[in-house]
């Protein structure tokens, strides 16, 4: 699915990522964690073509959608225009409501359709930024940070809500300082530290996945 | 009797060269906000645009509008031989002018959002133009609201300018009840009159606009 070969970036001569060699299969949670700074958003913010690279190749099949730690989700435009209005503009002809309004039910907020942002709480917020990159339909998700600012409970909700929006061939990365939640969905974590990969660890084939991450920050 | 009668006919003969002063406003305001609008997408698009339309604001809003105006009415025809109309050569004016101003307030208006929008229609595959149209502008807009209708106040009075050479709007004509009666106070109070209440009818209808998008 995903395939990047020896990245090289830098910023103000600082090396952020040095040399990271990385494949993500079909399907598959890659979780990526390591102490601030460690270039886990650069990573993802490359993948996305956000940021440019200096050296190495990127190879993705199939389109790319990404979550942002803060959302952005369109503040003038309620929950289902922020949905359907990207697909729409792209295919015109088609009527994105009702599958828009499935993925609202699928994830418990199809009583917001009409809200504007701001009336959402975080995890609703969440919500709908998660609606608004499934209804792209990509092939690859990239998360930023997103658990920051939820609750424990409503932390929960997000393993179960990516996990089940997970598969069909769907593959997610997820950058998170949780590393518990982390540990909880990601099928494999890497821990970035000052540019390369210090760590690369199966969670379910650790006894204690966590103190293990946690000898890397 | 006859002074009330007198005076009547003034308000109206005065209130005559709204219609003039309306025009002038609102073709101008809406030369300077299309310009303003290109001159915004254009300044944040390309680095040689930006240095370009950095230079047009500085000369626009450095220099006096009354200088401006008599460089499009009088200098223009002797330059390249064009005859402006009096109303033709005010909109061009005050448009280009406004613009000046307008692009200055979309520019923080457009600062004042997250960096993340811009990126967020990118991931999304937003084509620039739509994004632009549909996601940056109605909410730059929206922030810049009290500074547009605090522009188009300014670009109100600023029209009384166009009585300078020889524009026949309100200014002009209570410039002219005067000269003839010999008497200024009553026909600039009413002058003044008009336009103060064209401002509060401004600052009502931008205080309406700004409620009406106050639901996000």
């Amino acid at each position: 699915m995903l395939t990047i070969d020896k990245l090289h970036k830098t910023f103000n001569n600082h090396t952020i990522l040095n040399g990271i060699d990385l494949k993500v299969p079909s399907g598959s949670i890659l979780g990526l964690a390591g102490p601030s700074g460690s270039g886990k958003s650069t990573l993802l913010r490359i993948i996305q073509g956000l940021d440019s690279i200096d050296q190495g190749t990127i190879t993705c099949k199939g389109t790319v959608c990404f979550m942002f730690q803060d959302f952005q989700l369109f503040p003038h435009m309620n929950v289902m225009q922020n949905i359907i209005y990207a697909p729409s503009i792209r295919n015109p002809g088609h009527d994105y409501k009702k599958e828009a309004q499935k993925l609202l039910a699928k994830l418990g907020i199809d009583s917001k359709a009409d809200s504007f942002p701001s009336k959402l709480s975080g995890g609703q917020k969440q919500r709908v930024a998660l609606a608004r990159s499934l209804i792209m339909k990509p092939d690859l998700l990239l998360c930023d940070e997103p658990t920051s600012g939820l609750d424990v409970a409503t932390i929960d909700e997000v393993v179960e809500l990516l996990k089940s929006v997970c598969g069909n061939n769907m593959s997610m990365i997820i950058a998170s300082h949780d590393l518990d939640f982390l540990t909880k969905i990601a099928d494999r974590i890497i821990v970035l530290k000052e540019g390369n990969i210090a760590a690369d660890i199966e969670p379910s084939k650790s006894k204690n996945p966590i103190s293990q991450l946690k000898e890397y920050y | 009797m006859e002074d009330r009668l007198m005076l009547l006919d003034n308000i109206l003969y005065i209130g005559s060269g709204i219609l003039f002063t309306l025009q002038l406003l609102f073709g101008g305001i809406s030369l300077g906000l299309l310009l303003a609008i290109v001159m915004t997408i254009l300044r944040y698009s390309s680095k040689c645009a930006s240095y370009i339309i950095t230079g047009y604001i500085s000369i626009f809003r450095g220099t006096p509008v009354i200088l401006q105006l008599s460089l499009f009415y009088f200098a223009l025809p002797q330059i390249i031989g064009l005859n402006l109309e009096i109303l033709t050569a005010g909109i061009l004016t005050f448009g280009l002018n406004s613009a000046a101003y307008l692009a200055e307030i979309l520019r923080s208006g457009i600062n004042s959002l997250p960096k993340g929008q811009f990126e967020a229609a990118q991931t999304l595959r937003i084509p620039l133009f739509k994004t632009w149209k549909d996601v940056i502008l109605p909410q730059a807009i929206r922030n810049s609201l009290p500074s547009l209708t605090g522009e188009m106040i300014a670009l109100l009075k600023e029209t009384a300018l166009i009585s300078t050479i020889g524009g026949l709007d309100i200014m002009r004509k209570s410039q002219g009840i005067a000269a003839e009666h010999f008497t200024y106070f009553t026909p600039l109070l009413i002058a003044g009159a008009y336009y103060y209440a064209m401002v509060l009818l401004i600052e009502f209808i931008g205080k309406k606009i700004e409620k009406n998008n106050a639901n996000y």
